[in-house]
């Protein structure tokens, strides 16, 4: 394989995560390709590294393209009013409002202890808050920032244990918790225990669980921990799909990259609490 | 005088930048053209060499908004080229920028050429 051969492969492959639709990918690759024949130059030099020539392509291309196609928001799925959270005296947060849609991603940002979590647990129903309502039209997929995972079971043990509980068989929960481990790029067959996979690898088999059953609303809190590039990618991409089939999608996070691509920013940061869309 | 050099070059990468799309909407509307051919073009108009990291992006973005129109086909020898040619719409944004553009450029002539003659009166003094 030539180092051209192996700079388009890459390229390919990192549009295709970009959510870059297949024809486009293809086009822009032969186009790659063409351009280093005619001009004799070498990839890095005409284009740069593989994954930041795809995001200049996805960004030119892809933004207006993931806009385009999706479809209206629907019901509201989730409205957390009012939210109060006190510790110790102290004001984790003062009435904070959010309301997400089926169909839209709600970004929750802010720095470290501003209460993000402790807001999403509130929206999970995991801890109450002191003051204000939490409703929600349909089922909760929650995803923990750590933990959430069983030590002494396999990956495909965690999944039959969340299809038990929607009476499907245990193929059929294995089977279904390999496809969405295949689109984080994981293969979730391995008969390791939980407590030997990496952080990475626990955190997908957490986010793996948490939309397993097809729940309306999901919350997802900064679970791409220890992921790398690729997969951090291949998240959001997660994220997109479960938006394009009407779910409703809550995220913490602190990487702001993404934020022009979401429909609600949250930000729970000390005096600048205040929503926009 | 190195720096100064570098320096220039930089600011020259930036005016390009703003003015890309619409050079190569330009050049593209006496006729259709591929990447690596505007590529040649751009360098030969003196704007100095581009990368198809750079450009490639840009004939994206006009194609997506429909200011340019593509096809793929066999060129006279060798390969199967992407080709470009401007639409009607392209012909209508290229019109207002030509506008637009003198407009600015003679603004920005302006200024700079009322700060020289500051300085030219200052040295002269």
């Amino acid at each position: 394989m030539t180092i051209n051969d192996g700079w388009l492969r890459d390229l390919g492959m990192e549009l295709r995560r970009r959510g870059v639709p297949g024809g486009t990918a293809d086009h822009v690759v032969a186009e790659a390709a063409t351009h280093l024949r005619d001009s004799g130059e070498p990839p890095m030099a005409a284009f740069g590294p593989a994954g930041a020539y795809a995001a200049v392509v996805s960004d030119s291309v892809g933004a207006a393209w993931r806009r385009a196609r999706r479809p209206a928001p629907g019901p509201m799925r989730l409205r957390a009013r009012g939210i109060v959270k006190r510790y110790r005296r102290r004001d984790v947060l003062s009435g904070v409002d959010l309301t997400v849609h089926a169909g839209e991603v709600a970004a929750v940002i802010g720095a470290n202890g501003c209460g993000k979590s402790t807001f999403l647990r509130i929206c999970a129903g995991l801890i109450s808050p002191d003051k204000g309502t939490v409703q929600v039209d349909g089922s909760i997929g929650y995803c923990p920032q750590d933990g959430g995972t069983i030590d002494f079971l396999r990956p495909e043990e965690h999944f039959v244990l969340v299809g038990g509980g929607r009476n499907w068989s245990r193929e059929r929960s294995r089977a279904k918790g390999r496809a969405a481990a295949a689109t984080l790029d994981w293969d979730a067959s391995t008969p390791m225990l939980s407590r030997h996979l990496s952080g990475g690898t626990r955190q997908k088999l957490n986010l793996v669980m948490a939309g397993l059953s097809e729940p309306d609303v999901l919350l997802l809190d900064e679970p791409y921990q220890g992921f790398d590039r690729g997969t951090y990618l291949d998240f959001w991409e997660q994220v997109w799909r479960w938006r394009d089939s009407g779910r409703a999608v809550v995220v913490v996070t602190h990487m702001l990259n993404q934020l022009d691509l979401v429909d609600t920013v949250l930000d729970l940061s000390g005096a600048n609490r205040e929503r926009w869309s | 005088m190195l720096a100064s050099g570098v320096v220039d070059q930089e600011r020259r990468s930036q005016w390009l930048r703003g003015v890309l799309d619409m050079c190569v909407l330009a050049m593209v509307s006496g006729g259709e053209s591929y990447g690596y051919h505007l590529v040649q073009a751009v360098e030969a108009a003196g704007l100095g060499p581009i990368k198809g990291g750079t450009l490639y992006p840009v004939l994206l973005r006009l194609e997506s908004t429909g200011l340019v129109a593509t096809d793929w086909r066999q060129g006279p020898s060798g390969p199967a080229r992407k080709y470009y040619r401007i639409t009607a719409a392209g012909q209508a944004t290229l019109r207002q920028a030509v506008l637009d553009w003198q407009s600015f450029s003679s603004d920005v002539n302006a200024i700079l050429q009322r700060g020289n003659a500051i300085l030219q009166e200052g040295q002269s003094t």
